[in-house]
């Protein structure tokens, strides 16, 4: 920055345009200060990460597993096509979007109910139920999934008390609940966040002009909680595509995910380029439902 | 006196706001000191810029700011012999009375024994003793509006800013607390210099008065003046009611209205020149009859189009024809007659009540 | 206020919600009770109740391999959240205190990626990072692991809160003589307080929660508890896994109140 080069103005000095910018200019290089540390850090243990996984993805696969910074190409990606990568990736997707439109249905009624309640104090509380599972160990929830849907816990002996349903782990089903289980609390929080905020003199108004509430939702409140909406989807949709622990846990061979599958190649199947190509495309994904969140001013999380 | 001794010297003093916006045009004024100062004008007048700049919170554009002589330049506020009651009172909320009062004396490294001595005396000059220990959440908002005024009086600051410190309080207490901040002013004898939306309050309090609109000083001059000789257009109608009548000048001292009408008013424009004729509806009278005014007075026919009633007094729109309207105010005391809509009546006033103000 | 009441009012729409909110509630917390309760069952056999018992703790508290990973968990949430708290708190005053300066935009951005990111890739980079850096796989690679992610979680609770607070207040303390260091010290600092106390215990919380990213970048002797619990897990359904399962939920529930318990006082 040209900082050092600049004539050290006197403080007793009447103003001028060129002081004036000096004190503004002065003024934002502290702030970039403060963001310093910050800022080289995700730059080094971030940035600069997430881009050598771009890098990796077109080396070569050394005898080891790990990329060879050479004879660059572009297999990994070319097997995104693969028959069996079209099956994983369209399966995580399908869960992702799946399970993305069931936390946004229930967390918005959810959501929608708490931040309905009459007293503060009530809702205070409510919040805070909600909170508890969000802060409880991600993992520790999963195993408690693990337990019930086995042979003999007692979704499975549910199931088969009533004939409905038999032992449902290691299946899609059970992966799916376990994902429902663990993202909810992520698209509650902001779903609440911005549905609390809403003027309700406007709900009111919007139930004069249309005669129907269904309408008048539709109309008013579901546009207004719309920050809400983006960033809890955001939340829930980006982590399930790299989905792990859950599918790991509760998932079966035939239910292998995306995040399994890598977390594969960089493992048993010893191949980093093909494994990188797989993160950067989550990565861009990512990228772009970012932006979108940033387009739409969906800043409350 | 000169440049050098005033309280607070502004000269050529401008705010931009990035390419476009100008907050603050180019404005000169110099604040004596131990005067109770208002800055006053609409919102985004650009009041509150000038302000903050005074307090540091803002650097100029361009110009210089002086107080008592001494350039400030970039200094920041921690270096100038000012305090801020703000508008929001800012008052620390995990301190309390006391600790708020204290703190400038404390970050100026005053000793102790000092410190305690003179907050208590500022807690009492404000009337909040007794409340030491309270938090700011504890107090209703009269009582955290005086802690603001002693935490930044209790620092014996050479200049005193206030940024429209009443706004927050209800009709009552914002009158009650017009007069005392008044005499606060006057017992400690510091330069005051106070930023407010509303006439009313600045008419009251001070000694004088900036008006300002667009970033622009339209006008400045003691209270009195300021209502009574506004300078142009829009402090004429910012200060106080007024009607406004178009006319030109006939000669100096003498005024023809749209309708014809030849009145005596005070003039200061070319004979020829159109002008609009400023009234203010308490110095008008209304009779039945041309008989009953007073001889050497202004006289209009004119008709009753509305009535308004205010309690303490009426107000009548008089509708004069060709010439426009306007208002006349009556106080509400037996003696006077009560007009009805449709009643023609003879609208008498004083030719120094009357100004032509050139466009 | 009056508002709200009509939309809570005694419909039949409401009615539903509240089914609906129960029901969330119960598929939340039953799970997490089961498992709690059977940490408490005498039975080898997870899903049969074999009487009260505190056998699987005891069993725990003799579990070397198990006491080392917990000790390395705290050692990484430690450091990790230390770090990522002043990081943090400095970051969201950057970004709410100061005029706009450049890269500002960029910075806020790239700050709010950690939040979204899944695990598996973020581990994936980082690993991949590390290799090529040539920084050996240990405690001192999950720490710095772990600060990648944690910052952002401080900067957003410190921020939420910065953006309650009036910069009046700081104006103010500039006003009445305070330096640029006085005014953070006593006015800024304390304010915030509750945000970052928040942010670290949230920091704190995601540190002792994480498995993927540090089974990724871990070393020999480096796994933390998550880690190992995980690879428990994935073997079998053990009384002594719901021991440990309850131990972590009951760690949780302290950092969570004590969190409310912080944000609230920050309240008055």
């Amino acid at each position: 920055m040209t900082l050092t080069d600049e004539r050290k103005p006197s403080e007793e000095e009447a103003a001028n345009p060129e002081l004036e910018r000096g004190a503004e200019r002065r003024e934002a290089w502290r702030g970039f200060l403060h963001a310093v540390p910050a800022y080289a850090y995700l730059i080094v243990f971030f940035v600069l990460p997430l881009v050598i996984v771009f890098v990796f993805s077109f080396a070569s696969r050394g005898r080891t597993g790990r990329p060879l910074l050479e004879d660059w190409n572009v297999d990994g990606w070319a097997r995104l096509t693969d028959p069996l990568v079209r099956t994983i990736v369209g399966r995580s997707l399908l869960v992702a979007v799946m399970n993305t439109v069931f936390c946004l249905v229930i967390g918005y009624a959810f959501a929608y109910w708490i931040a309905t309640r009459r007293k503060q104090s009530t809702r205070t509380l409510l919040l805070i139920l909600v909170l508890i599972p969000f802060w409880s160990n991600f993992l520790v929830r999963t195993y408690a999934w693990r337990m019930l849907l086995d042979s003999d816990g007692y979704i499975t002996q549910l199931g088969e008390f009533t004939g409905l349903w038999g032992r449902t782990l290691f299946t899609l089903p059970a992966v799916f609940l376990g994902l429902l289980y663990g993202y909810l609390p992520f698209m509650v929080l902001p779903l609440y966040a911005a549905i609390e905020r809403i003027d309700w003199s406007l709900v009111e108004a919007g139930r004069d002009l249309y005669a129907s509430g269904v309408k008048a939702f539709l109309r008013i409140t579901l546009p207004l909680s719309r920050p809400g909406i983006i960033a809890g989807s955001i939340l829930v949709f980006v982590p399930s595509l790299g989905a792990y622990v859950t599918p790991d846990i509760l998932g079966g061979a035939k239910t292998t995910l995306l995040g399994n599958f890598i977390v594969t190649q960089f493992g048993a199947a010893r191949n980093w380029p093909f494994g990188s190509a797989l993160s950067g495309a989550i990565l861009i994904v990512m990228l772009l439902a970012t932006i979108l969140y940033f387009r739409t001013g969906g800043r409350t999380v | 006196m000169t440049a050098s001794t005033a309280a607070v010297g502004i000269h050529g003093v401008t705010k931009r706001f990035g390419e476009d916006v100008v907050a603050v045009d180019d404005i000169d004024l110099e604040i004596q000191d131990g005067e109770f100062f208002s800055l006053l004008g609409p919102s985004g007048c650009g009041k509150t810029t000038t302000l903050r700049m005074i307090a540091g919170l803002e650097y100029p554009t361009a110009g210089s700011i002086r107080i008592f002589g001494e350039e400030m330049g970039l200094r920041p506020p921690n270096k100038r012999p000012i305090n801020t009651v703000f508008q929001s009172y800012a008052l620390f909320p995990h301190m309390n009375v006391e600790d708020n009062i204290g703190f400038g004396l404390r970050m100026q490294k005053v000793e102790k024994a000092e410190v305690s001595s003179r907050v208590g005396e500022a807690i009492d000059l404000v009337r909040l003793t007794g409340l030491n220990s309270r938090r700011p959440g504890e107090l209703s908002g009269g009582q955290q509006q005086r802690v603001a005024l002693a935490r930044a009086l209790v620092n014996r600051p050479k200049v005193l800013l206030l940024d429209e410190p009443l706004g927050a309080l209800d009709l009552k207490l914002r009158q009650t607390m017009q007069l005392e901040l008044k005499d606060i002013q006057s017992n400690v004898g510091i330069t005051f210099v106070y930023v407010t939306h509303d006439q009313e309050e600045a008419l009251t309090m001070s000694d004088r008065i900036g008006v300002m609109n667009h970033g622009q000083l339209v006008q400045v001059g003691r209270s009195e003046d300021i209502y009574e000789f506004p300078s142009n257009m829009f402090v004429a109608g910012f200060v106080g009611e007024m009607s406004f009548l178009p006319g030109e000048v006939v000669e100096t001292g003498s005024v023809r209205l749209a309708g014809g009408e030849v009145v005596r008013a005070r003039t200061d424009s070319s004979p020829g020149t159109s002008i609009t004729l400023i009234l203010r509806p308490e110095k008008l009278h209304l009779y039945g009859e041309v008989s009953e005014v007073p001889p050497g007075r202004n006289v209009l026919n004119g008709s009753v189009s509305r009535r308004t009633f205010y309690g303490n007094s009426l107000s009548y729109e008089v509708e004069l024809g060709a010439s426009g309207s306007f208002d006349v105010q009556v106080e509400n005391v037996p003696s006077q007659t009560r007009w009805d809509v449709g009643d023609k009546v003879v609208i008498d006033f004083h030719h120094e009540a009357a100004s032509a103000l050139a466009e | 206020m009056t508002s709200r009441h009509a939309a809570s009012g005694r419909t039949r729409t409401d009615r539903w919600l509240s089914l609906n909110g129960w029901f969330v509630f119960a598929f939340l917390y039953l799970p997490i009770l089961v498992v709690i309760v059977f940490s408490f069952s005498g039975a080898a056999n997870v899903g049969t109740w074999g009487g009260f018992s505190l056998r699987w703790y005891r069993r725990l508290a003799g579990n070397e391999q198990l006491l080392a990973s917990l000790e390395n968990s705290l050692w990484v949430a430690l450091y990790s959240t230390i770090v990522a708290t002043v990081f943090g708190t400095a970051a969201a005053l950057a970004l709410d205190r100061y005029r706009r300066w450049a890269s500002r935009g960029t910075f806020d951005a790239i700050l709010y990626l950690p939040v979204i990111i899944p695990d598996v890739t973020m581990a994936v980079m980082l690993l991949l990072w590390f290799t090529q850096i040539g920084l050996p796989l240990g405690r001192a690679s999950i720490i710095l692991a772990h600060i990648a992610f944690n910052i952002s979680f401080v900067a957003i609770v410190v921020r939420a809160r910065l953006a309650h607070m009036d910069s009046s207040m700081e104006e103010a303390a500039a006003d009445l003589y305070a330096t640029r260091w006085q005014t953070f010290r006593r006015v800024t600092l304390p304010l915030i307080m509750p945000g970052v106390l928040g942010g670290a215990l949230l920091a704190l919380t995601l540190s002792l929660d994480d498995v993927v990213i540090t089974s990724f970048v871990q070393g020999p002797g480096s796994t933390t508890l998550p880690v190992h619990v995980f690879g428990l897990i994935r073997r079998s359904v053990t009384p002594e896994i719901n021991a440990v399962s309850t131990l972590m939920v009951t760690a949780s529930m302290i950092l969570v109140f004590s969190s409310l318990a912080i944000q609230r006082r920050g309240e008055n």
